[in-house]
């Protein structure tokens, strides 16, 4: 209970901060009076890269497993001081208007692959997942030791840097993959609005498969 | 684990709560220096065009005995490219540059040794690739490249745009509008979701000398798009030739300003309250100035302007930002086109080629302007990188990113 309402006041402060600034980036549409794209077309980047990776559980998720759904993969890790827990709320956000929509879980997966897996135990892990309300039927945390996590951050150029303060710098992208495997759009972590994700995710649905 | 999100949140409310200057006149997709700049990559012509182009790299670190030297080339392993503009990738690990004059376009990667960068693909007919010819402004989107391209494959407009991912794949192809053919420069505002480009001339012409120049082959429109449907939306007039399209950098603002080359003056473009875009002319800059770069302060005051021409370098107030007021102006050397403003706004590094066929000077060099709190501009006497004197002669510094 406590931590749950920990959790929620980590996310209440994060959303209040969310219009003013994101460390070094603008700040997202929000603070633009809602400039979104209702129906996008969104153009085919390249084939999402297979991979498969553990979740807390220890269970193997396979990407390829996922075809028919639309996934959202992020990159993060758990000791992030704030651009990884602002992504995670924002996904947090994001799962619930999915869920009103019926559409979570269902025909939405949203994966989050730990880059730190010598600091995300499965453990951690599982516990930064239920701060921020992550449902584990359709929000899966996977973490995989080096040897086979480092292939995949190389297939998805999502290189780690570990700084002196023991932060890692990484890439800040999420991919938004359609049912057919294929990366669709790329979002930058700071300027990331779960509100036009939520409008690709359902344009994506909306296309044959 | 709660206790560290608390703390987590916590810090994102003080990193909030602080004015964060970035670097300005870059894709805001791009990753931001986290401290001072060490290096100056400078995209280099070979002067007489015989021997091959490079990429130099000065270093710009305070505190290092090599300060203020070229400490490394990397040869483009070819002539005559005429190596134009660069841009980062969106995690800053790769420069992307290519040339006007050939169809060569290079991945430099940076990362490994910032500095010694190499080359990791270098793509030898960009045009076979995108049906496009002289790309000119390379755009960080997250995971991609946006380029725009002067010409069609052919030398003659319709310009256009073309998307890559990191690794130099090609994504799509959106060529410019038959009525509005000519492209240059783009700029993103992801808030408002619009992306304006602007327009210059085609290959057909800038090949030539300047002199023999058709001065009516040239655009006067900037585009306004839907930026996440790549979709044109408006077309706006201004002065023949705008070139470079810098947004205001405040949140949520959807106004700014570009520079008209043949017509010596800077352009407002605004959205009014029913979402449409206009443009005014707000400044004029003194017949004869050929302004060729218009850059910005971090904190959205200044807007800087070089006079190829008439050799100055124009400080603007734009505290309103539709009507600039001439602040400042300084001599930085001969016909000064390309400037780079650093993150903290205290200093612009300034170029003074810019294109082979257009050049009135034989002396190249990159120099230094510092830029006081009261916006005030002064050259540095004893920051000036020679570009004469490489074992390869005289090399045309142009474009400039900082690392």
């Amino acid at each position: 209970m406590r931590r749950r309402r920990l959790g929620a006041l980590a996310a209440a402060l994060l959303l209040a901060t969310a219009p003013a600034a994101y460390g070094h980036q603008p700040a997202p549409a929000a603070s633009a009076g809602g400039r979104l794209t209702p129906d996008p077309s969104l153009a085919v980047i390249r084939p999402a890269p297979d991979f498969t990776l553990a979740d807390v559980n220890g269970a193997d998720v396979r990407l390829s497993d996922l075809r028919g759904s639309v996934v959202l993969l992020s990159f993060i890790y758990t000791s992030c001081a704030a651009a990884c827990p602002l992504l995670t709320q924002r996904m947090a956000v994001l799962q619930g208007r999915l869920a009103e929509a019926k559409l979570f879980p269902g025909p939405v997966t949203l994966l989050s692959v730990t880059v730190d897996p010598e600091r995300d135990s499965a453990a951690v892990l599982a516990r930064y997942a239920q701060a921020f309300m992550a449902n584990p039927r359709g929000w899966r945390f996977l973490r995989s030791e080096r040897d086979r996590l480092g292939p995949v951050l190389t297939r998805y150029d999502e290189w780690t840097r570990r700084l002196p303060d023991g932060d890692i710098d990484h890439p800040a992208r999420l991919y938004l993959i359609d049912r057919a495997g294929r990366i669709r759009e790329i979002y930058n972590l700071g300027l990331f609005d779960e509100r036009q994700a939520f409008l690709d995710i359902q344009a994506l649905l909306r296309e044959p498969h | 684990m709660s206790r560290r999100i608390v703390i987590a949140a916590v810090l994102v409310v003080l990193v909030a709560a602080g004015a964060v200057f970035a670097e300005v006149c870059l894709s805001p997709y791009v990753k931001r220096l986290a401290g001072p700049e060490k290096f100056l990559y400078v995209s280099a012509v070979d002067a007489d065009g015989r021997d091959n182009d490079f990429l130099a790299v000065v270093d710009v670190s305070l505190a290092s005995p090599t300060y203020g030297r070229v400490v490394h080339t990397l040869g483009l392993g070819s002539a005559g490219n005429e190596p134009h503009h660069m841009g980062w990738s969106d995690d800053r690990t790769k420069i992307w540059l290519g040339a006007l004059l050939s169809k060569r376009l290079f991945i430099i990667d940076v990362a490994a040794d910032p500095a010694r960068p190499t080359i990791v693909k270098t793509i030898d007919d960009i045009s076979a690739v995108t049906g496009l010819h002289g790309p000119h402004t390379y755009y960080a989107l997250p995971g991609r490249m946006l380029l725009t391209f002067l010409s069609s494959a052919d030398g003659n407009p319709p310009g256009g745009m073309a998307e890559f991912t990191n690794d130099g794949e090609l994504v799509r192809v959106i060529k410019n509008p038959v009525d509005s053919p000519y492209a240059y420069d783009v700029a993103v505002k992801p808030d408002v979701n619009r992306m304006i480009t602007s327009s210059f001339t085609a290959l057909r012409n800038y090949r030539k000398p300047l002199s023999q120049w058709d001065m009516k082959d040239g655009g006067n429109t900037l585009l306004v798009w839907d930026f996440k449907e790549r979709k044109v939306l408006q077309t706006l007039t201004t002065d023949p030739v705008p070139l470079e399209v810098r947004w205001s950098v405040k949140p949520g603002r959807a106004y700014g300003w570009t520079n008209s080359a043949l017509g010596d003056s800077i352009w407002f473009f605004g959205q009014g309250k029913d979402g449409k875009f206009s443009t005014k002319k707000v400044a004029d800059l003194g017949k004869g100035c050929l302004p060729a770069d218009l850059r910005q302060s971090p904190d959205d005051r200044y807007l800087y302007v070089s006079c190829f021409m008439k050799s100055e370098i124009q400080a603007w107030d734009v505290s309103t930002p539709d009507r600039p007021r001439l602040h400042d102006t300084v001599v930085a050397g001969v016909s000064p086109n390309m400037m780079h403003v650093t993150g903290d706004g205290k200093r612009m590094y300034v170029t003074n080629s810019l294109l082979s066929t257009m050049d009135y000077s034989e002396k190249f060099w990159v120099r230094l302007v510092h830029i006081g709190p009261d916006g005030r501009l002064k050259v540095d006497p004893f920051f000036d990188v020679d570009f004469t004197k490489f074992p390869s002669g005289s090399a045309r510094a142009h474009d400039m990113l900082l690392n």
